[in-house]
C-alpha cells in the first residue's frame, strides 16, 4: 500500500476490529446449553395443559350511585317540597311562569303560626328552591322593619297578596325603597283596608262573626296618609 | 352588632336620646339585640318636648344627664339577626333601653318597636312596656 497521509481518524483501525468481532456474534447466539427432560410434575406445572383453570372471584362493581341519582339536589328539593308545600300553591304563589304570581314590588301579608302576621312591600324575592325567601320591608312605630321569610317553612302559615303594584318593578331588588324618596312607610293602613273588604265577603259568604281576622292594628287608624 | 363606640337611640322616657356604647358585656365583640352593654349619655331628651301620639315625656325623678354612664339592653339592631325558623329581621335604626344594675328599666314607658329575642334573653318587664314588639 502507498504510504497515505496520516490518518485524520485515528480510530479507523477499530472499526475493522470491530468488523471482524461482530462476525463472532452468530456464532455466539447459537451456543445452547444442553438440555435435560423435566420431571413429571414440573412438567406439567410447565405446560399447564393438564390443571384446570383457577377461577377468581371478581366481585361485582357496587351499584353506581351517579347513573341512579343523576341530579341528587333537585331531588332532594322535590322531596322535601313533596313534604312542605304538598298542594303547591306555595310554590305556585311565587313561580315565575304564573301570572297571578306574587312579584317584587308587591305589598304581602304573611300569617305565622307562631307569632304576629307581618305584612310589607315584597323588595326581593330570594329563589333558592326549598330555601326560597322573600324580604318584606315595612314601617313599624315609624321604625323601618325588613323581614326575611323562607316562604317554604312550616311556620309560615299563609301569604297573601295584599295589594298588587300596578306596573311591573323596573328592578329585580327594589333596595332603593330603604331611600326616604322611595319608602312607601307603612303599609298599615292597607293592610287594614284589604282585610276590611275581605272580612266584608266573608260575611256576606258564611253569616259567621265578621272582624275576628282583623288582628292587623292594635291602634285605631287616625287617617294617616 | 352594637359596638364600642356605636350611637344608638335610646327608646325610653329615661332623658336620654342618643347614647354611645362603652363596653359590651360579653364577651364577644358586638351585642345583638337582648345583650347588655354599657353606655355614655351623648345627648338629652328635651324635657319641654309633648309631642303628640308616640314621644313620651320624661318625669323628673329620675331624669338622666349628659355624660352620665349607665347599663343598657339593646332592642334593635340594624345588623340583621337570625331567628330558628329561618326568618332574619333587620330594623332600621339601632336602640336601647337604659336599665339599672339589677336589670330594671330606668324609664317608665317604652316608645317603639323591639325585637322579640328579648323574651328569650329575660327581660320581659321591658317587653312588656314596649308598644309592640316584633
Amino acid at each position: 500500500m502507498t504510504p497515505t497521509t496520516p490518518s485524520l481518524r485515528p480510530l479507523s483501525c477499530c472499526k475493522a476490529l470491530l468488523r471482524q468481532t461482530g462476525l463472532q456474534k452468530p456464532a455466539a447466539r447459537s451456543m445452547t446449553t444442553y438440555f435435560n427432560k423435566p420431571q413429571a410434575a414440573f412438567h406439567k406445572k410447565l405446560m399447564r395443559q393438564e390443571e384446570p383453570r383457577k377461577v377468581i372471584k371478581v366481585i361485582a362493581p357496587p351499584p353506581s350511585t351517579r347513573k341512579v341519582y343523576k341530579e341528587p339536589l333537585k331531588d332532594v328539593t322535590e322531596a322535601q317540597l313533596a313534604i312542605l308545600d304538598p298542594t303547591g300553591s306555595r310554590t305556585n304563589l311565587f313561580s315565575k311562569t304564573n301570572t297571578d304570581a306574587a312579584k317584587v314590588g308587591d305589598i304581602l301579608l304573611v300569617r305565622l303560626k307562631n307569632g304576629d302576621p307581618f305584612a310589607g312591600v315584597c323588595i326581593n324575592i330570594r329563589r333558592r328552591g326549598i330555601d326560597t325567601g322573600i324580604l318584606l320591608r315595612n314601617e313599624l312605630t315609624r321604625v323601618g322593619v325588613e323581614m326575611w321569610f323562607k316562604i317554604y317553612s312550616p311556620n309560615v302559615e299563609g301569604v297573601e297578596v295584599v295589594q298588587r303594584k300596578e306596573k311591573r318593578a323596573r328592578r329585580a331588588r327594589l333596595t332603593y325603597m330603604r331611600k326616604p324618596k322611595h319608602d312607601i312607610g307603612s303599609v298599615q293602613n292597607i293592610v287594614l283596608a284589604y282585610q276590611k273588604s275581605r272580612g266584608a265577603i266573608r260575611g256576606r259568604a258564611d253569616d259567621g262573626p265578621v272582624g275576628h281576622e282583623n288582628k292587623g292594628g292594635k291602634r285605631k287608624v287616625k287617617g294617616k296618609k | 352588632m352594637i359596638q364600642l363606640k356605636t350611637m344608638l337611640n335610646c327608646i325610653d322616657n329615661s332623658g336620654a336620646a342618643v347614647v354611645e356604647c362603652a363596653k359590651v358585656m360579653k364577651m364577644h365583640r358586638g351585642a345583638k339585640i337582648g345583650d347588655r352593654i354599657i353606655v355614655v349619655v351623648q345627648k338629652q331628651r328635651n324635657f319641654t318636648d309633648t309631642g303628640k301620639g308616640t314621644s313620651v315625656g320624661t318625669s323628673a325623678a329620675n331624669k338622666v344627664r349628659r355624660g352620665d354612664v349607665r347599663h343598657a339592653v339593646v332592642v334593635r339592631t340594624a345588623k340583621k339577626y337570625q331567628r330558628p325558623d329561618g326568618s332574619v329581621v333587620k330594623f332600621d335604626d339601632n336602640a336601647c333601653v337604659l336599665i339599672n344594675k339589677a336589670g330594671e328599666p330606668i324609664g317608665t314607658r317604652l316608645n317603639g318597636v323591639v325585637g322579640v329575642e328579648l323574651r328569650k334573653m329575660k327581660w320581659s318587664k321591658i317587653l312588656s312596656l314596649a308598644p309592640m314588639h316584633l
